[in-house]
């Protein structure tokens, strides 16, 4: 009896210190799944999910991770980061997957998406979509991750995309066309802000937010070949006009000159918190950001529109995401890694963060969505362009860049500055 | 037996060879090896999606006919240059005051001089971020709110094109003053103190003893550092890459970046080995310069 009473009292003590120690070496730094596992696959993610800085967020990816591994004991992911510099990381890991020594899954950057399609490194992962899955995505998303033969060569898990933001206590009506937004950014200058922020900067965010006015006009970048034609006969008079509402945004005080130095989103929240910021492009993962951020009565002021158009009817967006794809050929891992794009991130990992889903079925599914700006959001995907999927693509963005801090900075006119971006576009585009 | 036997082999009889032949392959491993393969790949086609499938002179002219090269030239030649110069003199002036504080019993000197070396300790990428939160443009940026308290400002440090250089070499400064501080402090300190002595008792003032002691007696010291510091600037692009991106349009692009640029955007392998290329040479011959102009001296 003894004994027994002495085991019962032992018992918790030797238990309890045990449990949460396996439990938590389920998630390690660079593992999910126990080390012994017999069978491992490599992943490489962003550090905005399963190890981001967040700890709500990391707490829900953690969560999700332990139920879908706890579901396979048989398996360990061995997990790879990769930092935030995307052309650095997704060339490398092209590079490392053409010479065999990628990982078996990855993220991939949906503007990365084309290039990894065209160099036959993606490998299908048709056992765990089913043509339903496939159906239910948003046309662009649908024809980015399939090939001609239907294969689902990657899991576009989230969109996202550009949106106004203002600050309606000093712009009360959202402005629909360029002239509006024009005006409404004076006027915020005149009381004392800063006008309309945007991304000026040396960075793809520049490039990408800007080309919502380009698309607007119906501009093409491409040819349906992949050839840069951004900087010929029609497409040049549009590219044109966006660089010279963009000029006179900054030339008349509607902009600050600060936007060529301007290289995050974050700026645009720390402006809003400031109260120095009254309208702002950014992106619709701001919206959350900035109801954590501001105070309830100061957040109350902020509203979301679709990006001014040179016309109220002529609207666009620039939709964008991460996508995760086997690299693999072993068939067991391709399933795993498709898997884990439809068990933990799309669905789930997209409501933990409040992403966007590419699937409509899954925005009925999660009360995330019920807000009132997801309506809005839903509203401005229609309008939505995808970057495209050519190969060429990131020169053009780096060319882009260029061209509008030369322009904004007043040391080319935009005639001579997309003249010059053509020139390397199609220089570079020749030698690929 | 004789003394000459006791002493072992003479240096005549000295065979160096095996012993120099580790140090030899593993520089031959590390750093030729390397720069030959660039080499081989600036005369290919490849990129970083394709391998190379022959030689091909079309990079190199692609490279040297880019209308953007001449600007990038430009800009890396005023950031080499201003940097170079003051990184000497800031270095210098540092690591005097250090010796003379050091001289004189000044307590703080081992503070100032961690502090000046914490600087260095700071990586690249870190140290753009610093200066890029220094030299935020908002109204509420802290170099320009600390000028608005004194009446100045506010300064277009990144959005003016040739102001966002001057805040690159800035940003690179702050961080690459103590290299040139513990080369220079080093120096210093191996001077014969005799010497100061006597032009002390000579009566010579602190211009003379610097000109006629100090200088003369630190000419090695800063030929090493010249050709440190030209190459440690000429690679710099990490800090550059975090503070503006190169921009505004390519005001700060400076010779390293835009290799990264051309590898990393245009995907483009052989161009991007190419401007490598380029950047050796270019190292090269600055070292190879100053090494010349410090045995003209010498002799």
């Amino acid at each position: 009896m003894k004994t027994t009473i002495l085991a019962a009292a032992l018992a918790p003590a030797l238990v309890l210190p045990i449990a949460p120690s396996a439990a938590q070496e389920l998630i390690a730094r660079n593992r999910v799944g126990l080390p012994d596992a017999p069978n491992t696959l490599t992943f490489r993610l962003t550090s905005y999910d399963l190890y981001a800085s967040d700890p709500a967020t990391r707490t829900a990816f953690e969560d999700l991770f332990r139920d879908f591994i706890a579901a396979r004991p048989d398996w360990k992911i061995e997990t790879q980061l990769q930092t935030g510099n995307i052309g650095q990381e997704q060339a490398r890991l092209l590079q490392q997957t053409q010479a065999g020594r990628g990982p078996d899954c990855a993220m991939i950057d949906s503007s990365q998406l084309a290039l990894f399609k065209d160099t036959g490194v993606l490998q299908p992962m048709n056992m765990v979509f089913s043509e339903a899955d496939v159906a239910d995505l948003f046309p662009y998303v649908r024809e980015a991750v399939t090939n001609e033969a239907g294969e689902v060569l990657a899991w576009w898990w989230f969109t996202d995309l550009r949106v106004l933001y203002r600050d309606t206590s000093v712009v009360p009506e959202a402005p629909q066309t360029w002239e509006a937004l024009r005006e409404a950014g004076l006027a915020s200058a005149e009381a004392g802000r800063e006008g309309l922020l945007f991304n000026g900067g040396r960075w793809e965010g520049t490039a990408f937010d800007w080309l919502a006015h380009f698309w607007a006009q119906d501009g093409q970048l491409v040819d349906e070949d992949g050839a840069p034609v951004f900087a010929q006969g029609e497409n040049r008079e549009k590219m044109l006009n966006a660089l010279r509402f963009y000029r006179d945004l900054v030339d008349s005080g509607a902009a600050p000159r600060r936007v060529t130095a301007i290289t995050d989103y974050d700026t645009f929240n720390a402006a809003a918190a400031a109260g120095t910021a009254s309208m702002f492009i950014g992106g619709n993962w701001q919206y959350g950001q900035l109801r954590t951020t501001l105070p309830e009565d100061h957040f109350a002021d902020w509203e979301v529109s679709q990006i001014p158009g040179p016309d109220a009817e002529s609207r666009a967006t620039g939709t964008g995401g991460w996508s995760i794809a086997a690299l693999s050929s072993d068939p067991a891992k391709r399933q795993l890694c498709g898997e884990i794009a439809k068990e933990i991130y799309a669905g789930p990992g997209n409501a933990a963060q409040g992403l966007l889903p590419t699937s409509a079925a899954i925005y009925d599914q999660f009360d995330t969505y019920d807000g009132p700006e997801y309506d809005l959001f839903a509203e401005a995907l229609e309008n939505g362009v995808a970057r495209p999927g050519a190969a060429i693509y990131p020169e053009i963005s780096n060319q882009i860049q260029i061209m509008l801090g030369d322009v904004l900075a007043g040391t080319a006119e935009p005639e001579a500055a997309l003249d010059a971006a053509g020139r390397a576009v199609q220089a570079a585009y020749d030698r690929q | 037996m004789s003394a000459r036997a006791d002493r072992g082999p003479g240096p005549g009889s000295a065979r160096p060879a095996p012993w120099l032949a580790p140090a030899v392959l593993v520089l031959a491993a590390f750093y030729a090896v390397p720069v030959l393969d660039v080499a081989r790949l600036s005369l290919s086609d490849a990129t970083m999606v394709r391998p190379a499938t022959g030689v091909s002179t079309a990079a190199l002219r692609a490279i040297l006919t880019d209308p953007a090269l001449p600007q990038v030239l430009g800009t890396t030649l005023i950031f080499v240059a201003v940097n170079v110069v003051a990184l000497q003199v800031l270095g210098l002036m540092i690591a005097l005051a250090l010796v003379r504080g050091e001289r004189r019993g000044l307590r703080g000197m081992t503070a100032f001089r961690t502090l000046v070396l914490a600087a260095w300790v700071v990586p690249g990428i870190a140290n753009g971020l610093i200066w890029q939160m220094l030299f935020d443009e908002a109204p509420y940026g802290t170099l320009n709110s600390l000028l608005g308290y004194v009446g100045a400002g506010p300064v277009a440090w990144l959005s003016d094109p040739r102001m966002a250089l001057v805040s690159a070499v800035i940003a690179n400064l702050w961080q690459g003053t103590a290299f040139s501080m513990i080369v220079f402090y080093a120096a210093r300190r191996g001077i014969d103190p005799t010497l100061y002595e006597v032009a002390q008792i000579d009566a010579a003032g602190p211009w003379r003893i610097f000109r006629s002691i100090t200088l003369p007696l630190l000419r090695r010291a800063i030929a090493v550092n010249t050709v440190l510091v030209s190459v440690q600037t000429l690679n710099t692009f990490d800090s550059i890459l975090a503070l503006t991106g190169g921009g505004p349009g390519r005001a700060t692009e400076v010779l390293s970046l835009f290799t990264f640029n051309t590898v990393f955007y245009n995907l483009d392998l052989a161009g991007g080995s190419v401007l490598a290329l380029l950047l050796f040479v270019l190292g090269m011959g600055m070292t190879l310069a100053v090494l010349a102009a410090g045995a003209r001296g010498e002799g």
